[in-house]
């Protein structure tokens, strides 16, 4: 055995970081941070960047983030951003249930198919957030949806990315 | 062959409980987040300490960061302007020699107007100014337009008050926690305000179309009174807005009203003003000035 395999860096000295189990729920909440950034627009087409990565991370590993934690990390995602209580506790718990369910319909995955499903619930999501806002008295015309969807879908696979270089830094490979 | 991606715990009893229970938990948090959505659509005002709490915690952040961004567009804008010193000055001088003769006519004026007034004893308030805030941060996520402002119930700022900047109306406070407080925009679909024509002072409805332009309408059906170019002020009507504070210019019209502007740009405005409502009793319901439709 080379003696260099053992120094930090080496073959033998990589594994899971010590909270490898924390990093794709804490990255979420991060995601759902940039919604601080101090950026004042007139349009709100930027995308919802933690309901993105939780699909990034879900798509990539079923085990990555417990279905579960969907709920607290919505909550975590409505406060930061600001938005109506519970609207994201309800579609990202409603989202890990319907990927858990489609994991066991869909024959094969690849690429394409990941990024349909991941289009489809980020429609799902605008036209839930489009009706939400119809009942807080801020009724849209559905042309609204379109561009920040559009934008949204085009940005998963950056979030696709994130999620699976986080996902070999976290475990080490 | 890849092993399934689907949930095969094995023979352990302990993974399938965990499987099992898991689901079940999100089951639960599903139910609970529907629950809290209701709850917010028929009672937002139960969440108003916990919404002004994580407005507290997250607006320093926003805050500092803009602060940073400022300072470092500022550096670029300064050293622009100084490249461009001896032009501007001239232009400057011009501008303001004119300003000049326009304060003259505009004091005059004011005069006409005080006299005026005094003889129809008319009585005047000016809505005194609460506190001055910066614009830190927007919801560019979502297509409700609110924006975030560095002045909360520590400076006085309450939940229904107008804010303004020195362009025009910014919109009103909805949230307000202790150092900060949140602002609905005149631009968002749910923010209605009775305005006036400045040319010829018709009454109209400005509602926002969410996507950073205004809608207006007139209240009396007929010919379209707007123009291109023209001038909405509030007309104060509801209490809220005091009187005569800018809210847009006309860029388009459609076949029953027209689309506008709004004079006050929340990206471009550094401070906001955050007033009384003109009338006192306006605060009592600050959900929506009456209007009617």
């Amino acid at each position: 055995m080379v003696r260099a395999a053992l120094g930090p860096g080496g073959a033998l000295a990589r594994g899971p970081k010590r909270l490898a189990r924390f990093v794709p729920a804490s990255s979420v909440v991060a995601a759902s941070t940039l919604s601080l950034l101090p950026i004042v627009t007139e349009v709100g087409w930027v995308p919802d960047f933690g309901f993105l990565l939780l699909l990034a991370w879900r798509l990539l590993r079923g085990d990555a983030i417990p279905s579960w934690w969907a709920a607290p990390l919505g909550l975590a995602n409505d406060l930061l951003t600001g938005g109506p209580i519970g609207l994201s506790v309800a579609i990202w718990s409603g989202a890990m249930l319907a990927l858990d369910l489609l994991d066991r319909r869909t024959m094969w995955r690849d690429y394409w198919v990941e990024w349909g499903l991941a289009a489809l619930l980020l429609l799902v999501n605008e036209v839930a957030r489009w009706r939400i806002d119809a009942l807080m008295r801020a009724p849209h015309d559905l042309a609204v949806v379109w561009p920040p969807l559009i934008i949204s879908i085009l940005v998963f696979p950056l979030a696709a990315w994130a999620a699976s270089a986080l996902d070999r830094w976290r475990l080490g490979r | 062959m890849a092993p399934p991606t689907g949930a095969r715990p094995g023979w352990s009893r302990r993974a399938q409980y965990g499987l099992f229970f898991g689901f079940l938990a999100t089951i639960a948090g599903l139910l609970i987040g529907l629950f809290l959505l209701g709850l917010s659509l028929v009672a937002p005002q139960a969440y108003a300490g916990v919404r002004s709490a994580a407005l507290d915690t997250t607006a320093p952040i926003t805050g500092g960061l803009r602060e940073a961004t400022t300072t470092v567009s500022g550096l670029f804008s300064g050293a622009g302007n100084y490249w461009d010193a001896a032009r501007q000055n001239a232009q400057l001088k011009d501008e303001r020699a004119r300003l000049n003769r326009q304060i003259l006519q505009a004091r005059a004026i004011l005069n006409e107007n005080r006299q005026l007034k005094a003889a129809l004893q008319l009585r005047e308030r000016t809505p005194a100014a609460v506190a001055t805030g910066r614009i830190v941060g927007s919801s560019f996520e979502s297509q409700r337009r609110f924006a975030v402002i560095s002045a909360g119930t520590g400076d006085g700022v309450r939940v229904g008050m107008p804010v303004r900047a020195a362009d025009g109306l910014v919109g009103r406070v909805v949230d307000a926690g202790a150092t900060a407080s949140r602002v609905l925009l005149i631009s968002d679909r749910s923010n209605i305000v009775p305005a006036r024509l400045l040319r010829g002072g018709q009454a109209v409805i400005s509602t926002g179309r969410g996507d950073g332009t205004i809608d207006l309408r007139p209240l009396e059906v007929g010919r379209n009174p707007f123009r291109r170019g023209d001038v909405v002020v509030t007309s104060g009507t509801g209490g809220l807005y005091s009187p005569a504070i800018p809210i847009a210019r006309v860029v388009r019209l459609d076949d029953d009203g027209a689309i506008a502007l709004p004079l006050a740009d929340p990206s471009n405005v550094s401070f906001a003003l955050v007033e009384q409502p003109y009338e006192a009793t306006a605060l009592a319901a600050p959900a929506e000035p009456e209007v009617e439709r």
